[in-house]
């Protein structure tokens, strides 16, 4: 029964990606159009650079800036969240920068990080971790703030200290708010990663895919939109899996209700 | 007998909008050391903000309160609580065992006493077996039932109840009613409980406190003169048990 029910989920989700693929694929057959090359001759071409031979170049060093950086977004993200969330004072002063602060748009500071950290992989993950953190910061400040009163209460009279209230009462009641800045600032992280590749950089599969674009390797830098796609899917999934399984009270609780 | 709660002179105003409101008005009233006490009154009349102060939640305009013999400015030690939400009370990311050592963590019993401890409290209320479970895994009343066992698993001297049984259905709740006298059989723990059930108050209490008015005062103190041990079947078909829950139930009503 669960398994055909898995099936099932699996023919509802699959049948329109495969139907898209399998109309690019036959649509661009005949190809000609240089920029538009048929799908084959990209898979082949993506077949023989990722999977796996360039990965160590270009791969390996944009996964490694984005799991540092977004490292950086979650322990700041979340700590200076609880604290801040946990004491109103403190959140009437910092609120204004931090609206201010995220309303940057991620991609456009990237220039400044530059300025500071030269072009190397610390500008990257300085980036990455600072666009990471200001989703992370303001669901976790909006979930400690929300904690329910009841649970605030009984904390209390059982004499829990101020700071044992925070880390083992407000900020686990806060997580399915805080997942949801999580997986904001992990989509946003992504999407810095590559983009401030497209400045000075040789390595990582944004900079291979702008480098093949500009010298009319068309193919290669199909190829590489392809990849990025698959890599954000698949990072996007890993998510959703440490989600269900970090959430699973919440989950459970929300199934019975 | 020992007086384990006084209630001195308290009164209560909070601001609102269209000017202070007055909630309780010189409320004095002793709990002596293991009675069983409840909080009765209409609807509205202040019953949970007497508690809140009783436990420390927050404190009186004016007046004191004192736990054996001391004035209190926060929740006082050796005081434990169960409330009406359980859903909301206990924390739902923790299982039944860890939300009952998540309150142990100041008593520092080590890894085998605070073992011990859960295991004898989830004894206690009939929940033995049921500590890896998660409190939202469990029925209404098994979950109230876990929020006794945390209570009791404190070891407190005084047990403060907010509406407990509200929430359960009316088998339960007679069962839980029997759980709250065994408890305070077992432990000789000082009970004081708000209800709104008056056939409940008089079947569990040693003495009813009976809040009415606009501000609250104290309208009257019942000692319940009915037998120890106390059954459903019998005591709610004592003529006593009558006698007081009409009494009871009209001075609630304002009738009286």
């Amino acid at each position: 029964m669960r398994l055909w029910r898995w099936l099932l989920a699996i023919v509802i989700g699959a049948w329109l990606p495969l139907l898209l693929v399998w109309w690019w694929w036959t649509a661009s057959a005949e190809s000609t159009n240089p920029f538009f090359p048929p799908l084959e001759l990209i898979w082949t071409r993506f077949q023989e650079l990722w999977l796996f031979a360039e990965w160590p170049t270009h791969v390996l060093p944009s996964l490694r800036n984005l799991a540092f950086g977004y490292a950086i977004g979650v322990v700041v993200g979340v700590i200076g969240g609880a604290l801040l969330g946990s004491s109103r004072t403190a959140a009437r002063y910092v609120e204004p920068v931090v609206d201010f602060m995220r309303s940057i748009p991620p991609v456009a500071t990237v220039p400044v990080f530059i300025i500071f950290f030269g072009l190397d992989a610390s500008m990257r993950i300085a980036a990455i971790a600072v666009a990471a953190t200001f989703p992370i910061l303001i669901s976790t400040i909006q979930g400690v703030r929300a904690t329910d009163p009841t649970l605030l209460a009984t904390a209390s009279v059982f004499r829990l200290s101020p700071s044992e209230t925070l880390w083992r009462v407000r900020l686990p009641a806060a997580m399915p708010i805080v997942f949801s800045g999580l997986q904001v600032g992990l989509q946003i992280a992504f999407v810095v990663t590559i983009a401030s590749e497209y400045l000075g950089s040789g390595f990582g599969i944004g900079a291979f895919t702008l480098i093949a674009a500009d010298s009319f390797l068309i193919l290669d830098a199909w190829t590489g939109v392809l990849l990025m796609g698959l890599l954000g899917y698949a990072i996007a999934t890993a998510f959703d899996i440490v989600e269900r399984i970090s959430l699973r009270w919440y989950f459970g609780q929300k199934k019975l209700a | 007998m020992t007086i384990e709660i006084s209630i001195r002179g308290v009164c209560m105003e909070f601001p609102g909008a269209d000017g202070v409101k007055h909630v309780l008005d010189n409320i004095s009233y002793d709990v002596q050391e293991h009675h069983f006490v409840s909080i009765v009154g209409p609807s509205g009349v202040g019953k949970t903000t007497l508690l809140r102060l009783l436990t420390g939640l927050a404190k009186p305009t004016s007046g004191e309160i004192q736990v054996s013999g001391q004035r209190i400015s926060g929740p006082p030690k050796g005081l434990a609580v169960v409330l009406q939400d359980y859903t909301r009370s206990l924390m739902p990311w923790l299982t039944v065992e860890k939300n009952i050592a998540l309150t142990l963590r100041k008593q520092k019993l080590g890894r085998a006493n605070m073992r011990e401890r859960i295991e004898s409290s989830l004894e206690e209320v009939g929940l033995a077996g049921t500590g890896k479970s998660y409190p939202w895994q469990l029925s209404g009343g098994m979950q109230q039932r876990a929020s006794i066992a945390r209570a009791l698993a404190t070891r407190p001297d005084i047990l403060v109840m907010d509406e407990p049984f509200a929430s359960v259905d009316a088998q339960t709740r007679f069962d839980l009613e029997d759980l709250v006298l065994k408890v305070r059989d077992d432990f000789g723990i000082t009970t004081v409980m708000v209800t709104h059930d008056i056939d409940e108050a008089v079947y569990l209490s040693d003495e009813i406190v009976v809040l009415h008015g606009k501000p609250a005062q104290v309208r009257d103190v019942v000692t319940v003169d009915v037998p120890f041990p106390r059954s459903q079947m019998q005591t709610r078909n004592d003529p006593r048990f009558a006698e007081l829950r009409t009494h009871v139930y009209a001075m609630v009503r304002g009738l009286e």
